[in-house]
């Protein structure tokens, strides 16, 4: 054949890998699925918990989260890329997101990415090599009246401009959220004993009701 | 029965039913891409959209809604009044299409789906003459997804009509939609490549160029094919099927909707298991051998020498020492007239059906998912046993009475030399002939064979004539449920060979052309159960 296509008969996956979650991960997955009807059900709380525990969800995770909730691998493939917050591969220790959509777009949008490409040395979906900056695109932050924008973790950077770059780059804080929090917001979990031992694994919001 | 109004017109159907499907099967020509009558409903393309009257809020009285419906999605309700034909409905449909426009690669001159593509029509019945894109288009790759099965991701319309199909009629859900929005794309886990034994269909039932399959991949343009129908030969379930073939070749098989067998599918066994017809090794003339010499008589003394020889035998030795063997690749009609050219000669020939091929069990699908607790619903089966006529030539055993023996019963009988003549009728496909069949050739003083292929009983034969392949011939197979279903001839045989039916009829006295139907007409006299053939309904080429 004279022409380039991607060959997805090759296995990204070794069969003979020991297994990637944890055994208190996989119960956690298993315990998800007495919540809903279906087992397949339990898949956006395990793509969460297992985001959350490796920083992100691997071919091999999709493979054995597959197997936990009997589904297929590509039912995870596919599930998991519709949302743009699961990475099937390492991010940096920041994730920023710039807005590619229409008010960004008109008003430099484009310009801010290319400046923070070369500036990071990566394209859509790298890592710069110091593991800092993950770099990706967004429809709509909904910062539109403040355009361009662009996400620093969390954090939204309104009418960016090309200039300014560097002094964001530098600033440690940059992906610090100032917003009035309640004094609740950061306060220690009441019984902090009672908590059980994979904490870590807890501290999805989205997954524990 | 529901009464509903589309475009002004009454139209009666089944209350429930998609007003897409109802619409479609009365002959409007919708244009629709996610719909397909043997898959969940979607509603994902918005082509099918049209206008429906609703009760106004305020004063109750029925008026057009200011929103459009998918047609896919609606059910046909009594009383429901609906239409395509107004401009909002056309607008929608070119603003549709233009969208699905935006980043195709229009390589039509390349591509294989031309002349039979949902793109290329629609564009032409309901799209616009230019794009106003002005960007550069997204270029999508191409993707070798599995033995069979390349997929051109430029080319997708995203209607998810494949991966429905992995998921709902295979039951192995290979397929999956990645990304979302502009990045959409069809793919499979990589190393989980699309290898089902069903996944031939999702080639079919693409409405585009995207899926494509490997073995017809740029072999011949579509339109210079004709589709003749058919019954797939490959497994006692007895697809209905499409021969698509152009300059006396065979190109490709196509499923054929049929209710009653295989609804819209076929599997890829059937599918790519014609190769053999194609086989330079085939037997193409009649062969004569008399002890060293060979040699190959014309088709017009073929009924003669036949005759004779086997009158000659009967008095020499006598009637009860024939046999014929029919095989259960042969239509029903040829095996009858096969039956009454024995039992004239030799009323009281013996008769007996060789081997049933058997491989495996019988496949169902969709295969149920890995750890289901139960089996879904079967819709679609796959059986072991591969050959299409078992039952067909059964039953006309039974008709015909007289002395009919099992193959086993008859191999035993003929190795003690029980038999001095026989016909034995072979057209497996695949090598049949075992050790113990193959000693059986020294011991008929008079063996005819009539097979596609040289094996020990042909070398042996004294009369050899040529089986013909089944897209060579017509008649009709019954199938394991009983059902008998008619196949039309879609190529002529190769040259030098002769249909098997016409030889037959011929040898068994009739003057002029075979056909099935003229020999149905013939068998209804003595065997009127076994002439009456089911054909599938045909469908509307735009209710694709
Ligand atoms: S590959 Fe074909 S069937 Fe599958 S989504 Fe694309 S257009 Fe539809
Ligand atoms: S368009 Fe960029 S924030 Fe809305
Ligand atoms: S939305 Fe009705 S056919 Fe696609």
């Amino acid at each position: 054949m004279s022409w380039k296509a991607i060959d997805r008969n090759q296995a990204v996956v070794d069969a003979d890998a020991p297994p990637l979650l944890s055994e208190g991960v996989r119960e956690k997955i298993l315990s998800y699925t007495h919540r809903y009807e279906t087992k397949r059900a339990a898949l956006l709380p395990a793509l969460h918990l297992v985001q959350n525990t490796l920083g992100h969800v691997s071919w091999q995770a999709m493979v054995e989260i597959a197997a936990l909730l009997d589904i297929q691998p590509s039912d995870v493939f596919d599930t998991l890329t519709f949302y743009t917050h699961f990475w099937t591969h390492p991010k940096g220790e920041k994730v920023i997101t710039v807005c590619r959509s229409l008010s960004c777009e008109v008003l430099g949008g484009a310009a801010v990415l290319d400046a923070l490409k070369a500036r990071l040395g990566i394209e859509e979906h790298g890592t710069s090599s110091d593991g800092q900056y993950s770099l990706v695109t967004e429809e709509c932050l909904a910062g539109c009246d403040h355009a361009p924008c662009m996400l620093i973790n969390e954090k939204l950077h309104k009418n960016v401009k090309l200039d300014d770059l560097e002094r964001i780059l530098a600033d440690g804080d940059n992906d610090r959220v100032d917003m009035p929090r309640s004094d609740l917001f950061d306060a220690p979990p009441v019984a902090e004993s009672k908590q059980p031992a994979s904490a870590t694994e807890d501290d999805s919001r989205t997954t524990d009701d | 029965m529901a009464k509903i109004i589309i475009d002004n017109q009454e139209l009666e159907c089944r209350e429930g039913m998609p007003v897409l499907r109802a619409a479609l099967e009365a002959g409007w020509d919708i244009p629709h891409y996610c719909y397909h009558p043997g898959l969940s409903v979607a509603a994902s393309c918005r082509l099918c959209l049209m206008e429906m009257k609703m009760p106004h809020p305020k004063t109750r009285e029925m008026d057009w809604a200011p929103k459009l419906f998918p047609a896919c999605q609606t059910p046909v309700r009594d009383g429901l009044e609906v239409r395509f034909n107004s401009d909002v409905v056309k607008t929608a449909q070119e603003s549709c299409m233009e969208f699905f426009l935006l980043n195709h690669p229009l390589d039509c001159p390349v591509c294989d789906q031309a002349g039979e593509c949902c793109l290329q029509d629609y564009s032409y019945k309901f799209g616009r003459a230019e794009s106003r894109m002005v960007d550069p288009k997204v270029v999508n790759p191409k993707k070798d997804i599995g033995p069979h099965t390349l997929l051109y991701t430029d080319r997708c319309v995203t209607c998810t009509r494949c991966v429905r199909f992995t998921r709902e009629i295979a039951g192995t859900g290979e397929l999956c939609l990645v990304q979302r929005g502009s990045k959409n794309e069809i793919d499979v886990f990589p190393g989980r490549p699309l290898d089902n034994p069903m996944q031939g269909n999702v080639v079919d039932i693409c409405p585009v160029g995207c899926l494509l399959d490997k073995d017809f991949l740029f072999k011949r343009r579509v339109w210079e094919l004709t589709g003749t129908s058919s019954i797939c030969p490959g497994c006692a379930t007895g697809c209905s099927i499409r021969v698509d073939h152009a300059d006396n070749r065979v190109y490709r098989l196509k499923p054929r909707y049929n209710p009653k067998v295989n609804d819209w599918w076929m599997c890829d066994e059937g599918r790519f298991g014609f190769k053999y017809t194609q086989d330079n090794a085939r037997i193409i003339k009649p062969m004569l051998r008399r002890g060293r010499e060979e040699t190959s008589p014309s088709w017009r003394e073929i009924p003669d020498i036949v005759r004779f020889r086997f009158q000659d035998h009967v008095r020499a030795s006598s009637a009860d020492k024939v046999v014929a063997v029919l095989s259960p690749f042969m239509a029903t009609e040829e095996a009858w007239l096969l039956i009454r050219f024995i039992r004239e000669v030799a009323p009281e020939a013996a008769l007996a059906m060789g081997p049933v091929p058997v491989e495996g069990e019988p496949q169902a699908f969709p295969c149920a998912p890995p750890g289901a607790p139960s089996m879904p619903d079967v819709k679609f089966t796959i059986l072991e046993e591969k050959c299409p006529n078992r039952r067909g030539i059964e039953q006309l055993l039974e008709v015909s009475g007289g002395t009919v023996l099992t193959f086993e019963a008859f191999s035993e009988q003929a190795a003690k030399g029980d038999f001095t003549a026989a016909w034995i009728v072979g057209g497996y496909p695949k090598p049949w002939v075992e050790k113990d069949t193959a000693k059986l050739g020294s011991k008929f003083g008079l063996l005819v064979v009539q097979d596609l292929f040289e094996n020990k009983l042909t070398e042996a034969a004294a009369i050899v004539l040529p089986a013909c392949a089944w897209v060579e011939r017509d008649g009709s197979f019954v199938n394991a449920k009983g059902l008998a279903q008619p196949f039309e001839r879609a190529i002529s045989p190769p040259d030098g060979a002769m249909r098997d039916g016409q030889y037959l009829f011929e040898i068994a006295g009739f003057e002029g052309l075979y056909s099935g139907q003229r020999v149905r007409e013939l068998m209804a006299e003595a065997t009127a159960s076994l002439t009456e053939v089911y054909e599938a309904p045909p469908i509307p080429a735009h209710a694709h």
